[in-house]
């Protein structure tokens, strides 16, 4: 069997939280590689706690809030894609994949959405931490 | 080199500017000014805030030295409101600078009036120390300097003034030009309502007149455009010598936090962590966490920052922060078509959004 891997979740309270629960009241399959942090939005993830993740030894982050316009707050997803965008575009200068690092948006009737958000991810970070080892 | 024989029979450019940053003061149009001033010592030249007229006499702002980003000392002069009208005279990226600052709601700008010029770029003080330590004419090395500005930047410049592209002061409230006008020549022009109130009767005309000025201009960008580099691929090696002196974040201008979270005491851990990490990681390199408190400080700063070079001046161990500093914050500023201190008008890039935008981040 393929080792686990160690994927954290950053999940917005409102969205993506709910949709997860959704996912598991519904009793949709994925894999269990994932830890979810509950946040209270998705604007409350700094940039720091995805790097810190890594420094720990994480080997994928994601980040799931609500779609853009269903933001709880307004407009808290709306900073975050923005912050994530530019933690994203740096990756590339210090030697973390890019697939390692995702960001999805799930509202909390999407179970169905959830569970094949994780499923992908997990096999992107796998394919990518697959391909480092190879080099 | 630069034809400075009969130098001291004609006026030069730093005497024009002495002029009209005397008759500012003179005339009360401003309480005081802000201007690098050479010390009585001769060598070293660093910002002077004076308030008596006759002290404007040595200013030299045009000496290629710059001993900190003046927008701290203009961060540190207004942070509250005050009566009096403060002239500073400033570099391009001191005037960005300060007007992220600005943006930042760092300082209060109603009293200040920024005087922005053109830049013939710095030496890092070492470099600028040895250079002019043995000379008789302080200004010749100046005037030399300009001269290779003019032709091609000596390899000795700081490495940020060697890439930049924005060496005039477009954004500021008045701003002295005299790339492409016939020495001592200067064109002082305002650039906005509040330099054309302050200044009235002191312009000397539309500084993009000159085609000359705009030839040379567009050589330097093209030269200077050249050397920039679009990646860096080995950050960790260069940041290996890091000892978290902290030193690039002191001198920074747009470090603006009251409490930091890379305080020495909020980046350590109990003596247990350090090894149950050790443990984990198999070793750790000491002092710790040099990567995360770089890409912290990028990560803060990028969308801001003018690649002044000021943190590599001040880098004991000799990390070319101003390359590393500039590679990240153009592709962060690039994401978001951001020119730090382009203009007031310009929204901060992680304080606003657009709703349709960015839809590639979800990918998955």
């Amino acid at each position: 069997m393929e080792k686990k891997l160690k994927i954290v979740g950053f999940l917005c309270n409102w969205c993506s939280y709910a949709g997860a629960d959704l996912a598991g009241v519904s009793r949709f399959q994925y894999p269990a590689d994932i830890r979810v942090i509950r946040v209270p939005c998705s604007g409350r993830v700094n940039p720091l706690f995805i790097l810190k993740c890594f420094q720990e030894g994480a080997d994928g982050v994601l980040v799931s809030g609500c779609h853009p316009g269903d933001c709880h707050y307004q407009e808290g997803n709306y900073y975050t894609r923005r912050r994530m965008m530019m933690l994203k575009d740096l990756f590339c200068f210090f030697g973390i994949d890019k697939r390692r690092f995702h960001i999805s948006w799930v509202s909390a009737s999407e179970g169905k959405k959830w569970a094949d958000v994780v499923t992908a991810v997990v096999e992107d970070v796998g394919a990518a931490l697959r391909g480092s080892e190879k080099q | 080199m630069a034809s400075t024989e009969n130098r001291s029979e004609k006026n030069t450019r730093r005497e024009s500017i002495e002029q009209f940053l005397y008759r500012l003061l003179k005339e009360g149009k401003v309480d005081a000014v802000l201007v690098p001033k050479r010390h009585p010592g001769g060598n070293i030249v660093s910002p002077v805030l004076i308030s008596e007229p006759s002290q404007i006499k040595g200013t030299d702002p045009l000496a290629p030295v710059q001993t900190v980003n003046a927008a701290s000392i203009v961060k540190e002069l207004v942070k509250e409101p005050v009566d009096k009208k403060i002239a500073a005279v400033l570099r391009p990226c001191e005037v960005r600078a300060t007007i992220e600052l600005i943006k930042l709601k760092q300082l209060s700008d109603e009293s200040l009036l920024i005087i922005g010029y053109d830049c013939p770029g710095v030496y890092n003080v070492k470099e600028y120390m040895h250079g002019i330590e043995n000379r008789e004419d302080k200004e010749a090395f100046t005037e030399e300097h300009i001269h290779d500005f003019l032709s091609g930047d000596g390899d000795l410049v700081r490495e940020s003034c060697r890439f930049c592209t924005y060496f005039t002061a477009d954004s500021a409230d008045v701003d002295i030009a005299w790339i492409g006008v016939e020495p001592p020549g200067i064109i002082v022009a305002a650039r906005s309502e509040k330099g054309r109130r302050m200044t009235g009767g002191m312009n000397t005309g539309d500084k993009d007149a000159p085609t000359v000025r705009k030839e040379t201009i567009g050589k330097i960008e093209a030269r200077r455009e050249k050397r920039q580099k679009s990646g860096i691929d080995n950050l960790l090696d260069l940041i290996q010598p890091c000892i978290r002196c902290y030193n690039c974040r002191e001198v920074c201008p747009l470090c603006y936090c009251k409490e930091c979270l890379l305080e020495p005491e909020k980046m350590g851990y109990t003596s247990e962590r350090y090894l149950s990490r050790a443990e984990r990681k198999k070793q750790i390199r000491m002092p710790v966490d040099t990567l995360l408190y770089h890409l912290t400080r990028i990560n803060h700063m990028g969308y801001s920052c003018v690649s002044c070079g000021i943190c590599e001046q001040a880098c004991p161990m000799d990390i070319p922060l101003g390359t590393i500093l500039h590679v990240f914050s153009k592709k962060i500023q690039s994401l978001f078509d951001y020119v730090p201190g382009r203009s007031r008008d310009d929204e901060l890039p992680l304080t606003t959004f657009r709703e349709e935008e960015l839809s590639e981040v979800e990918d998955v």
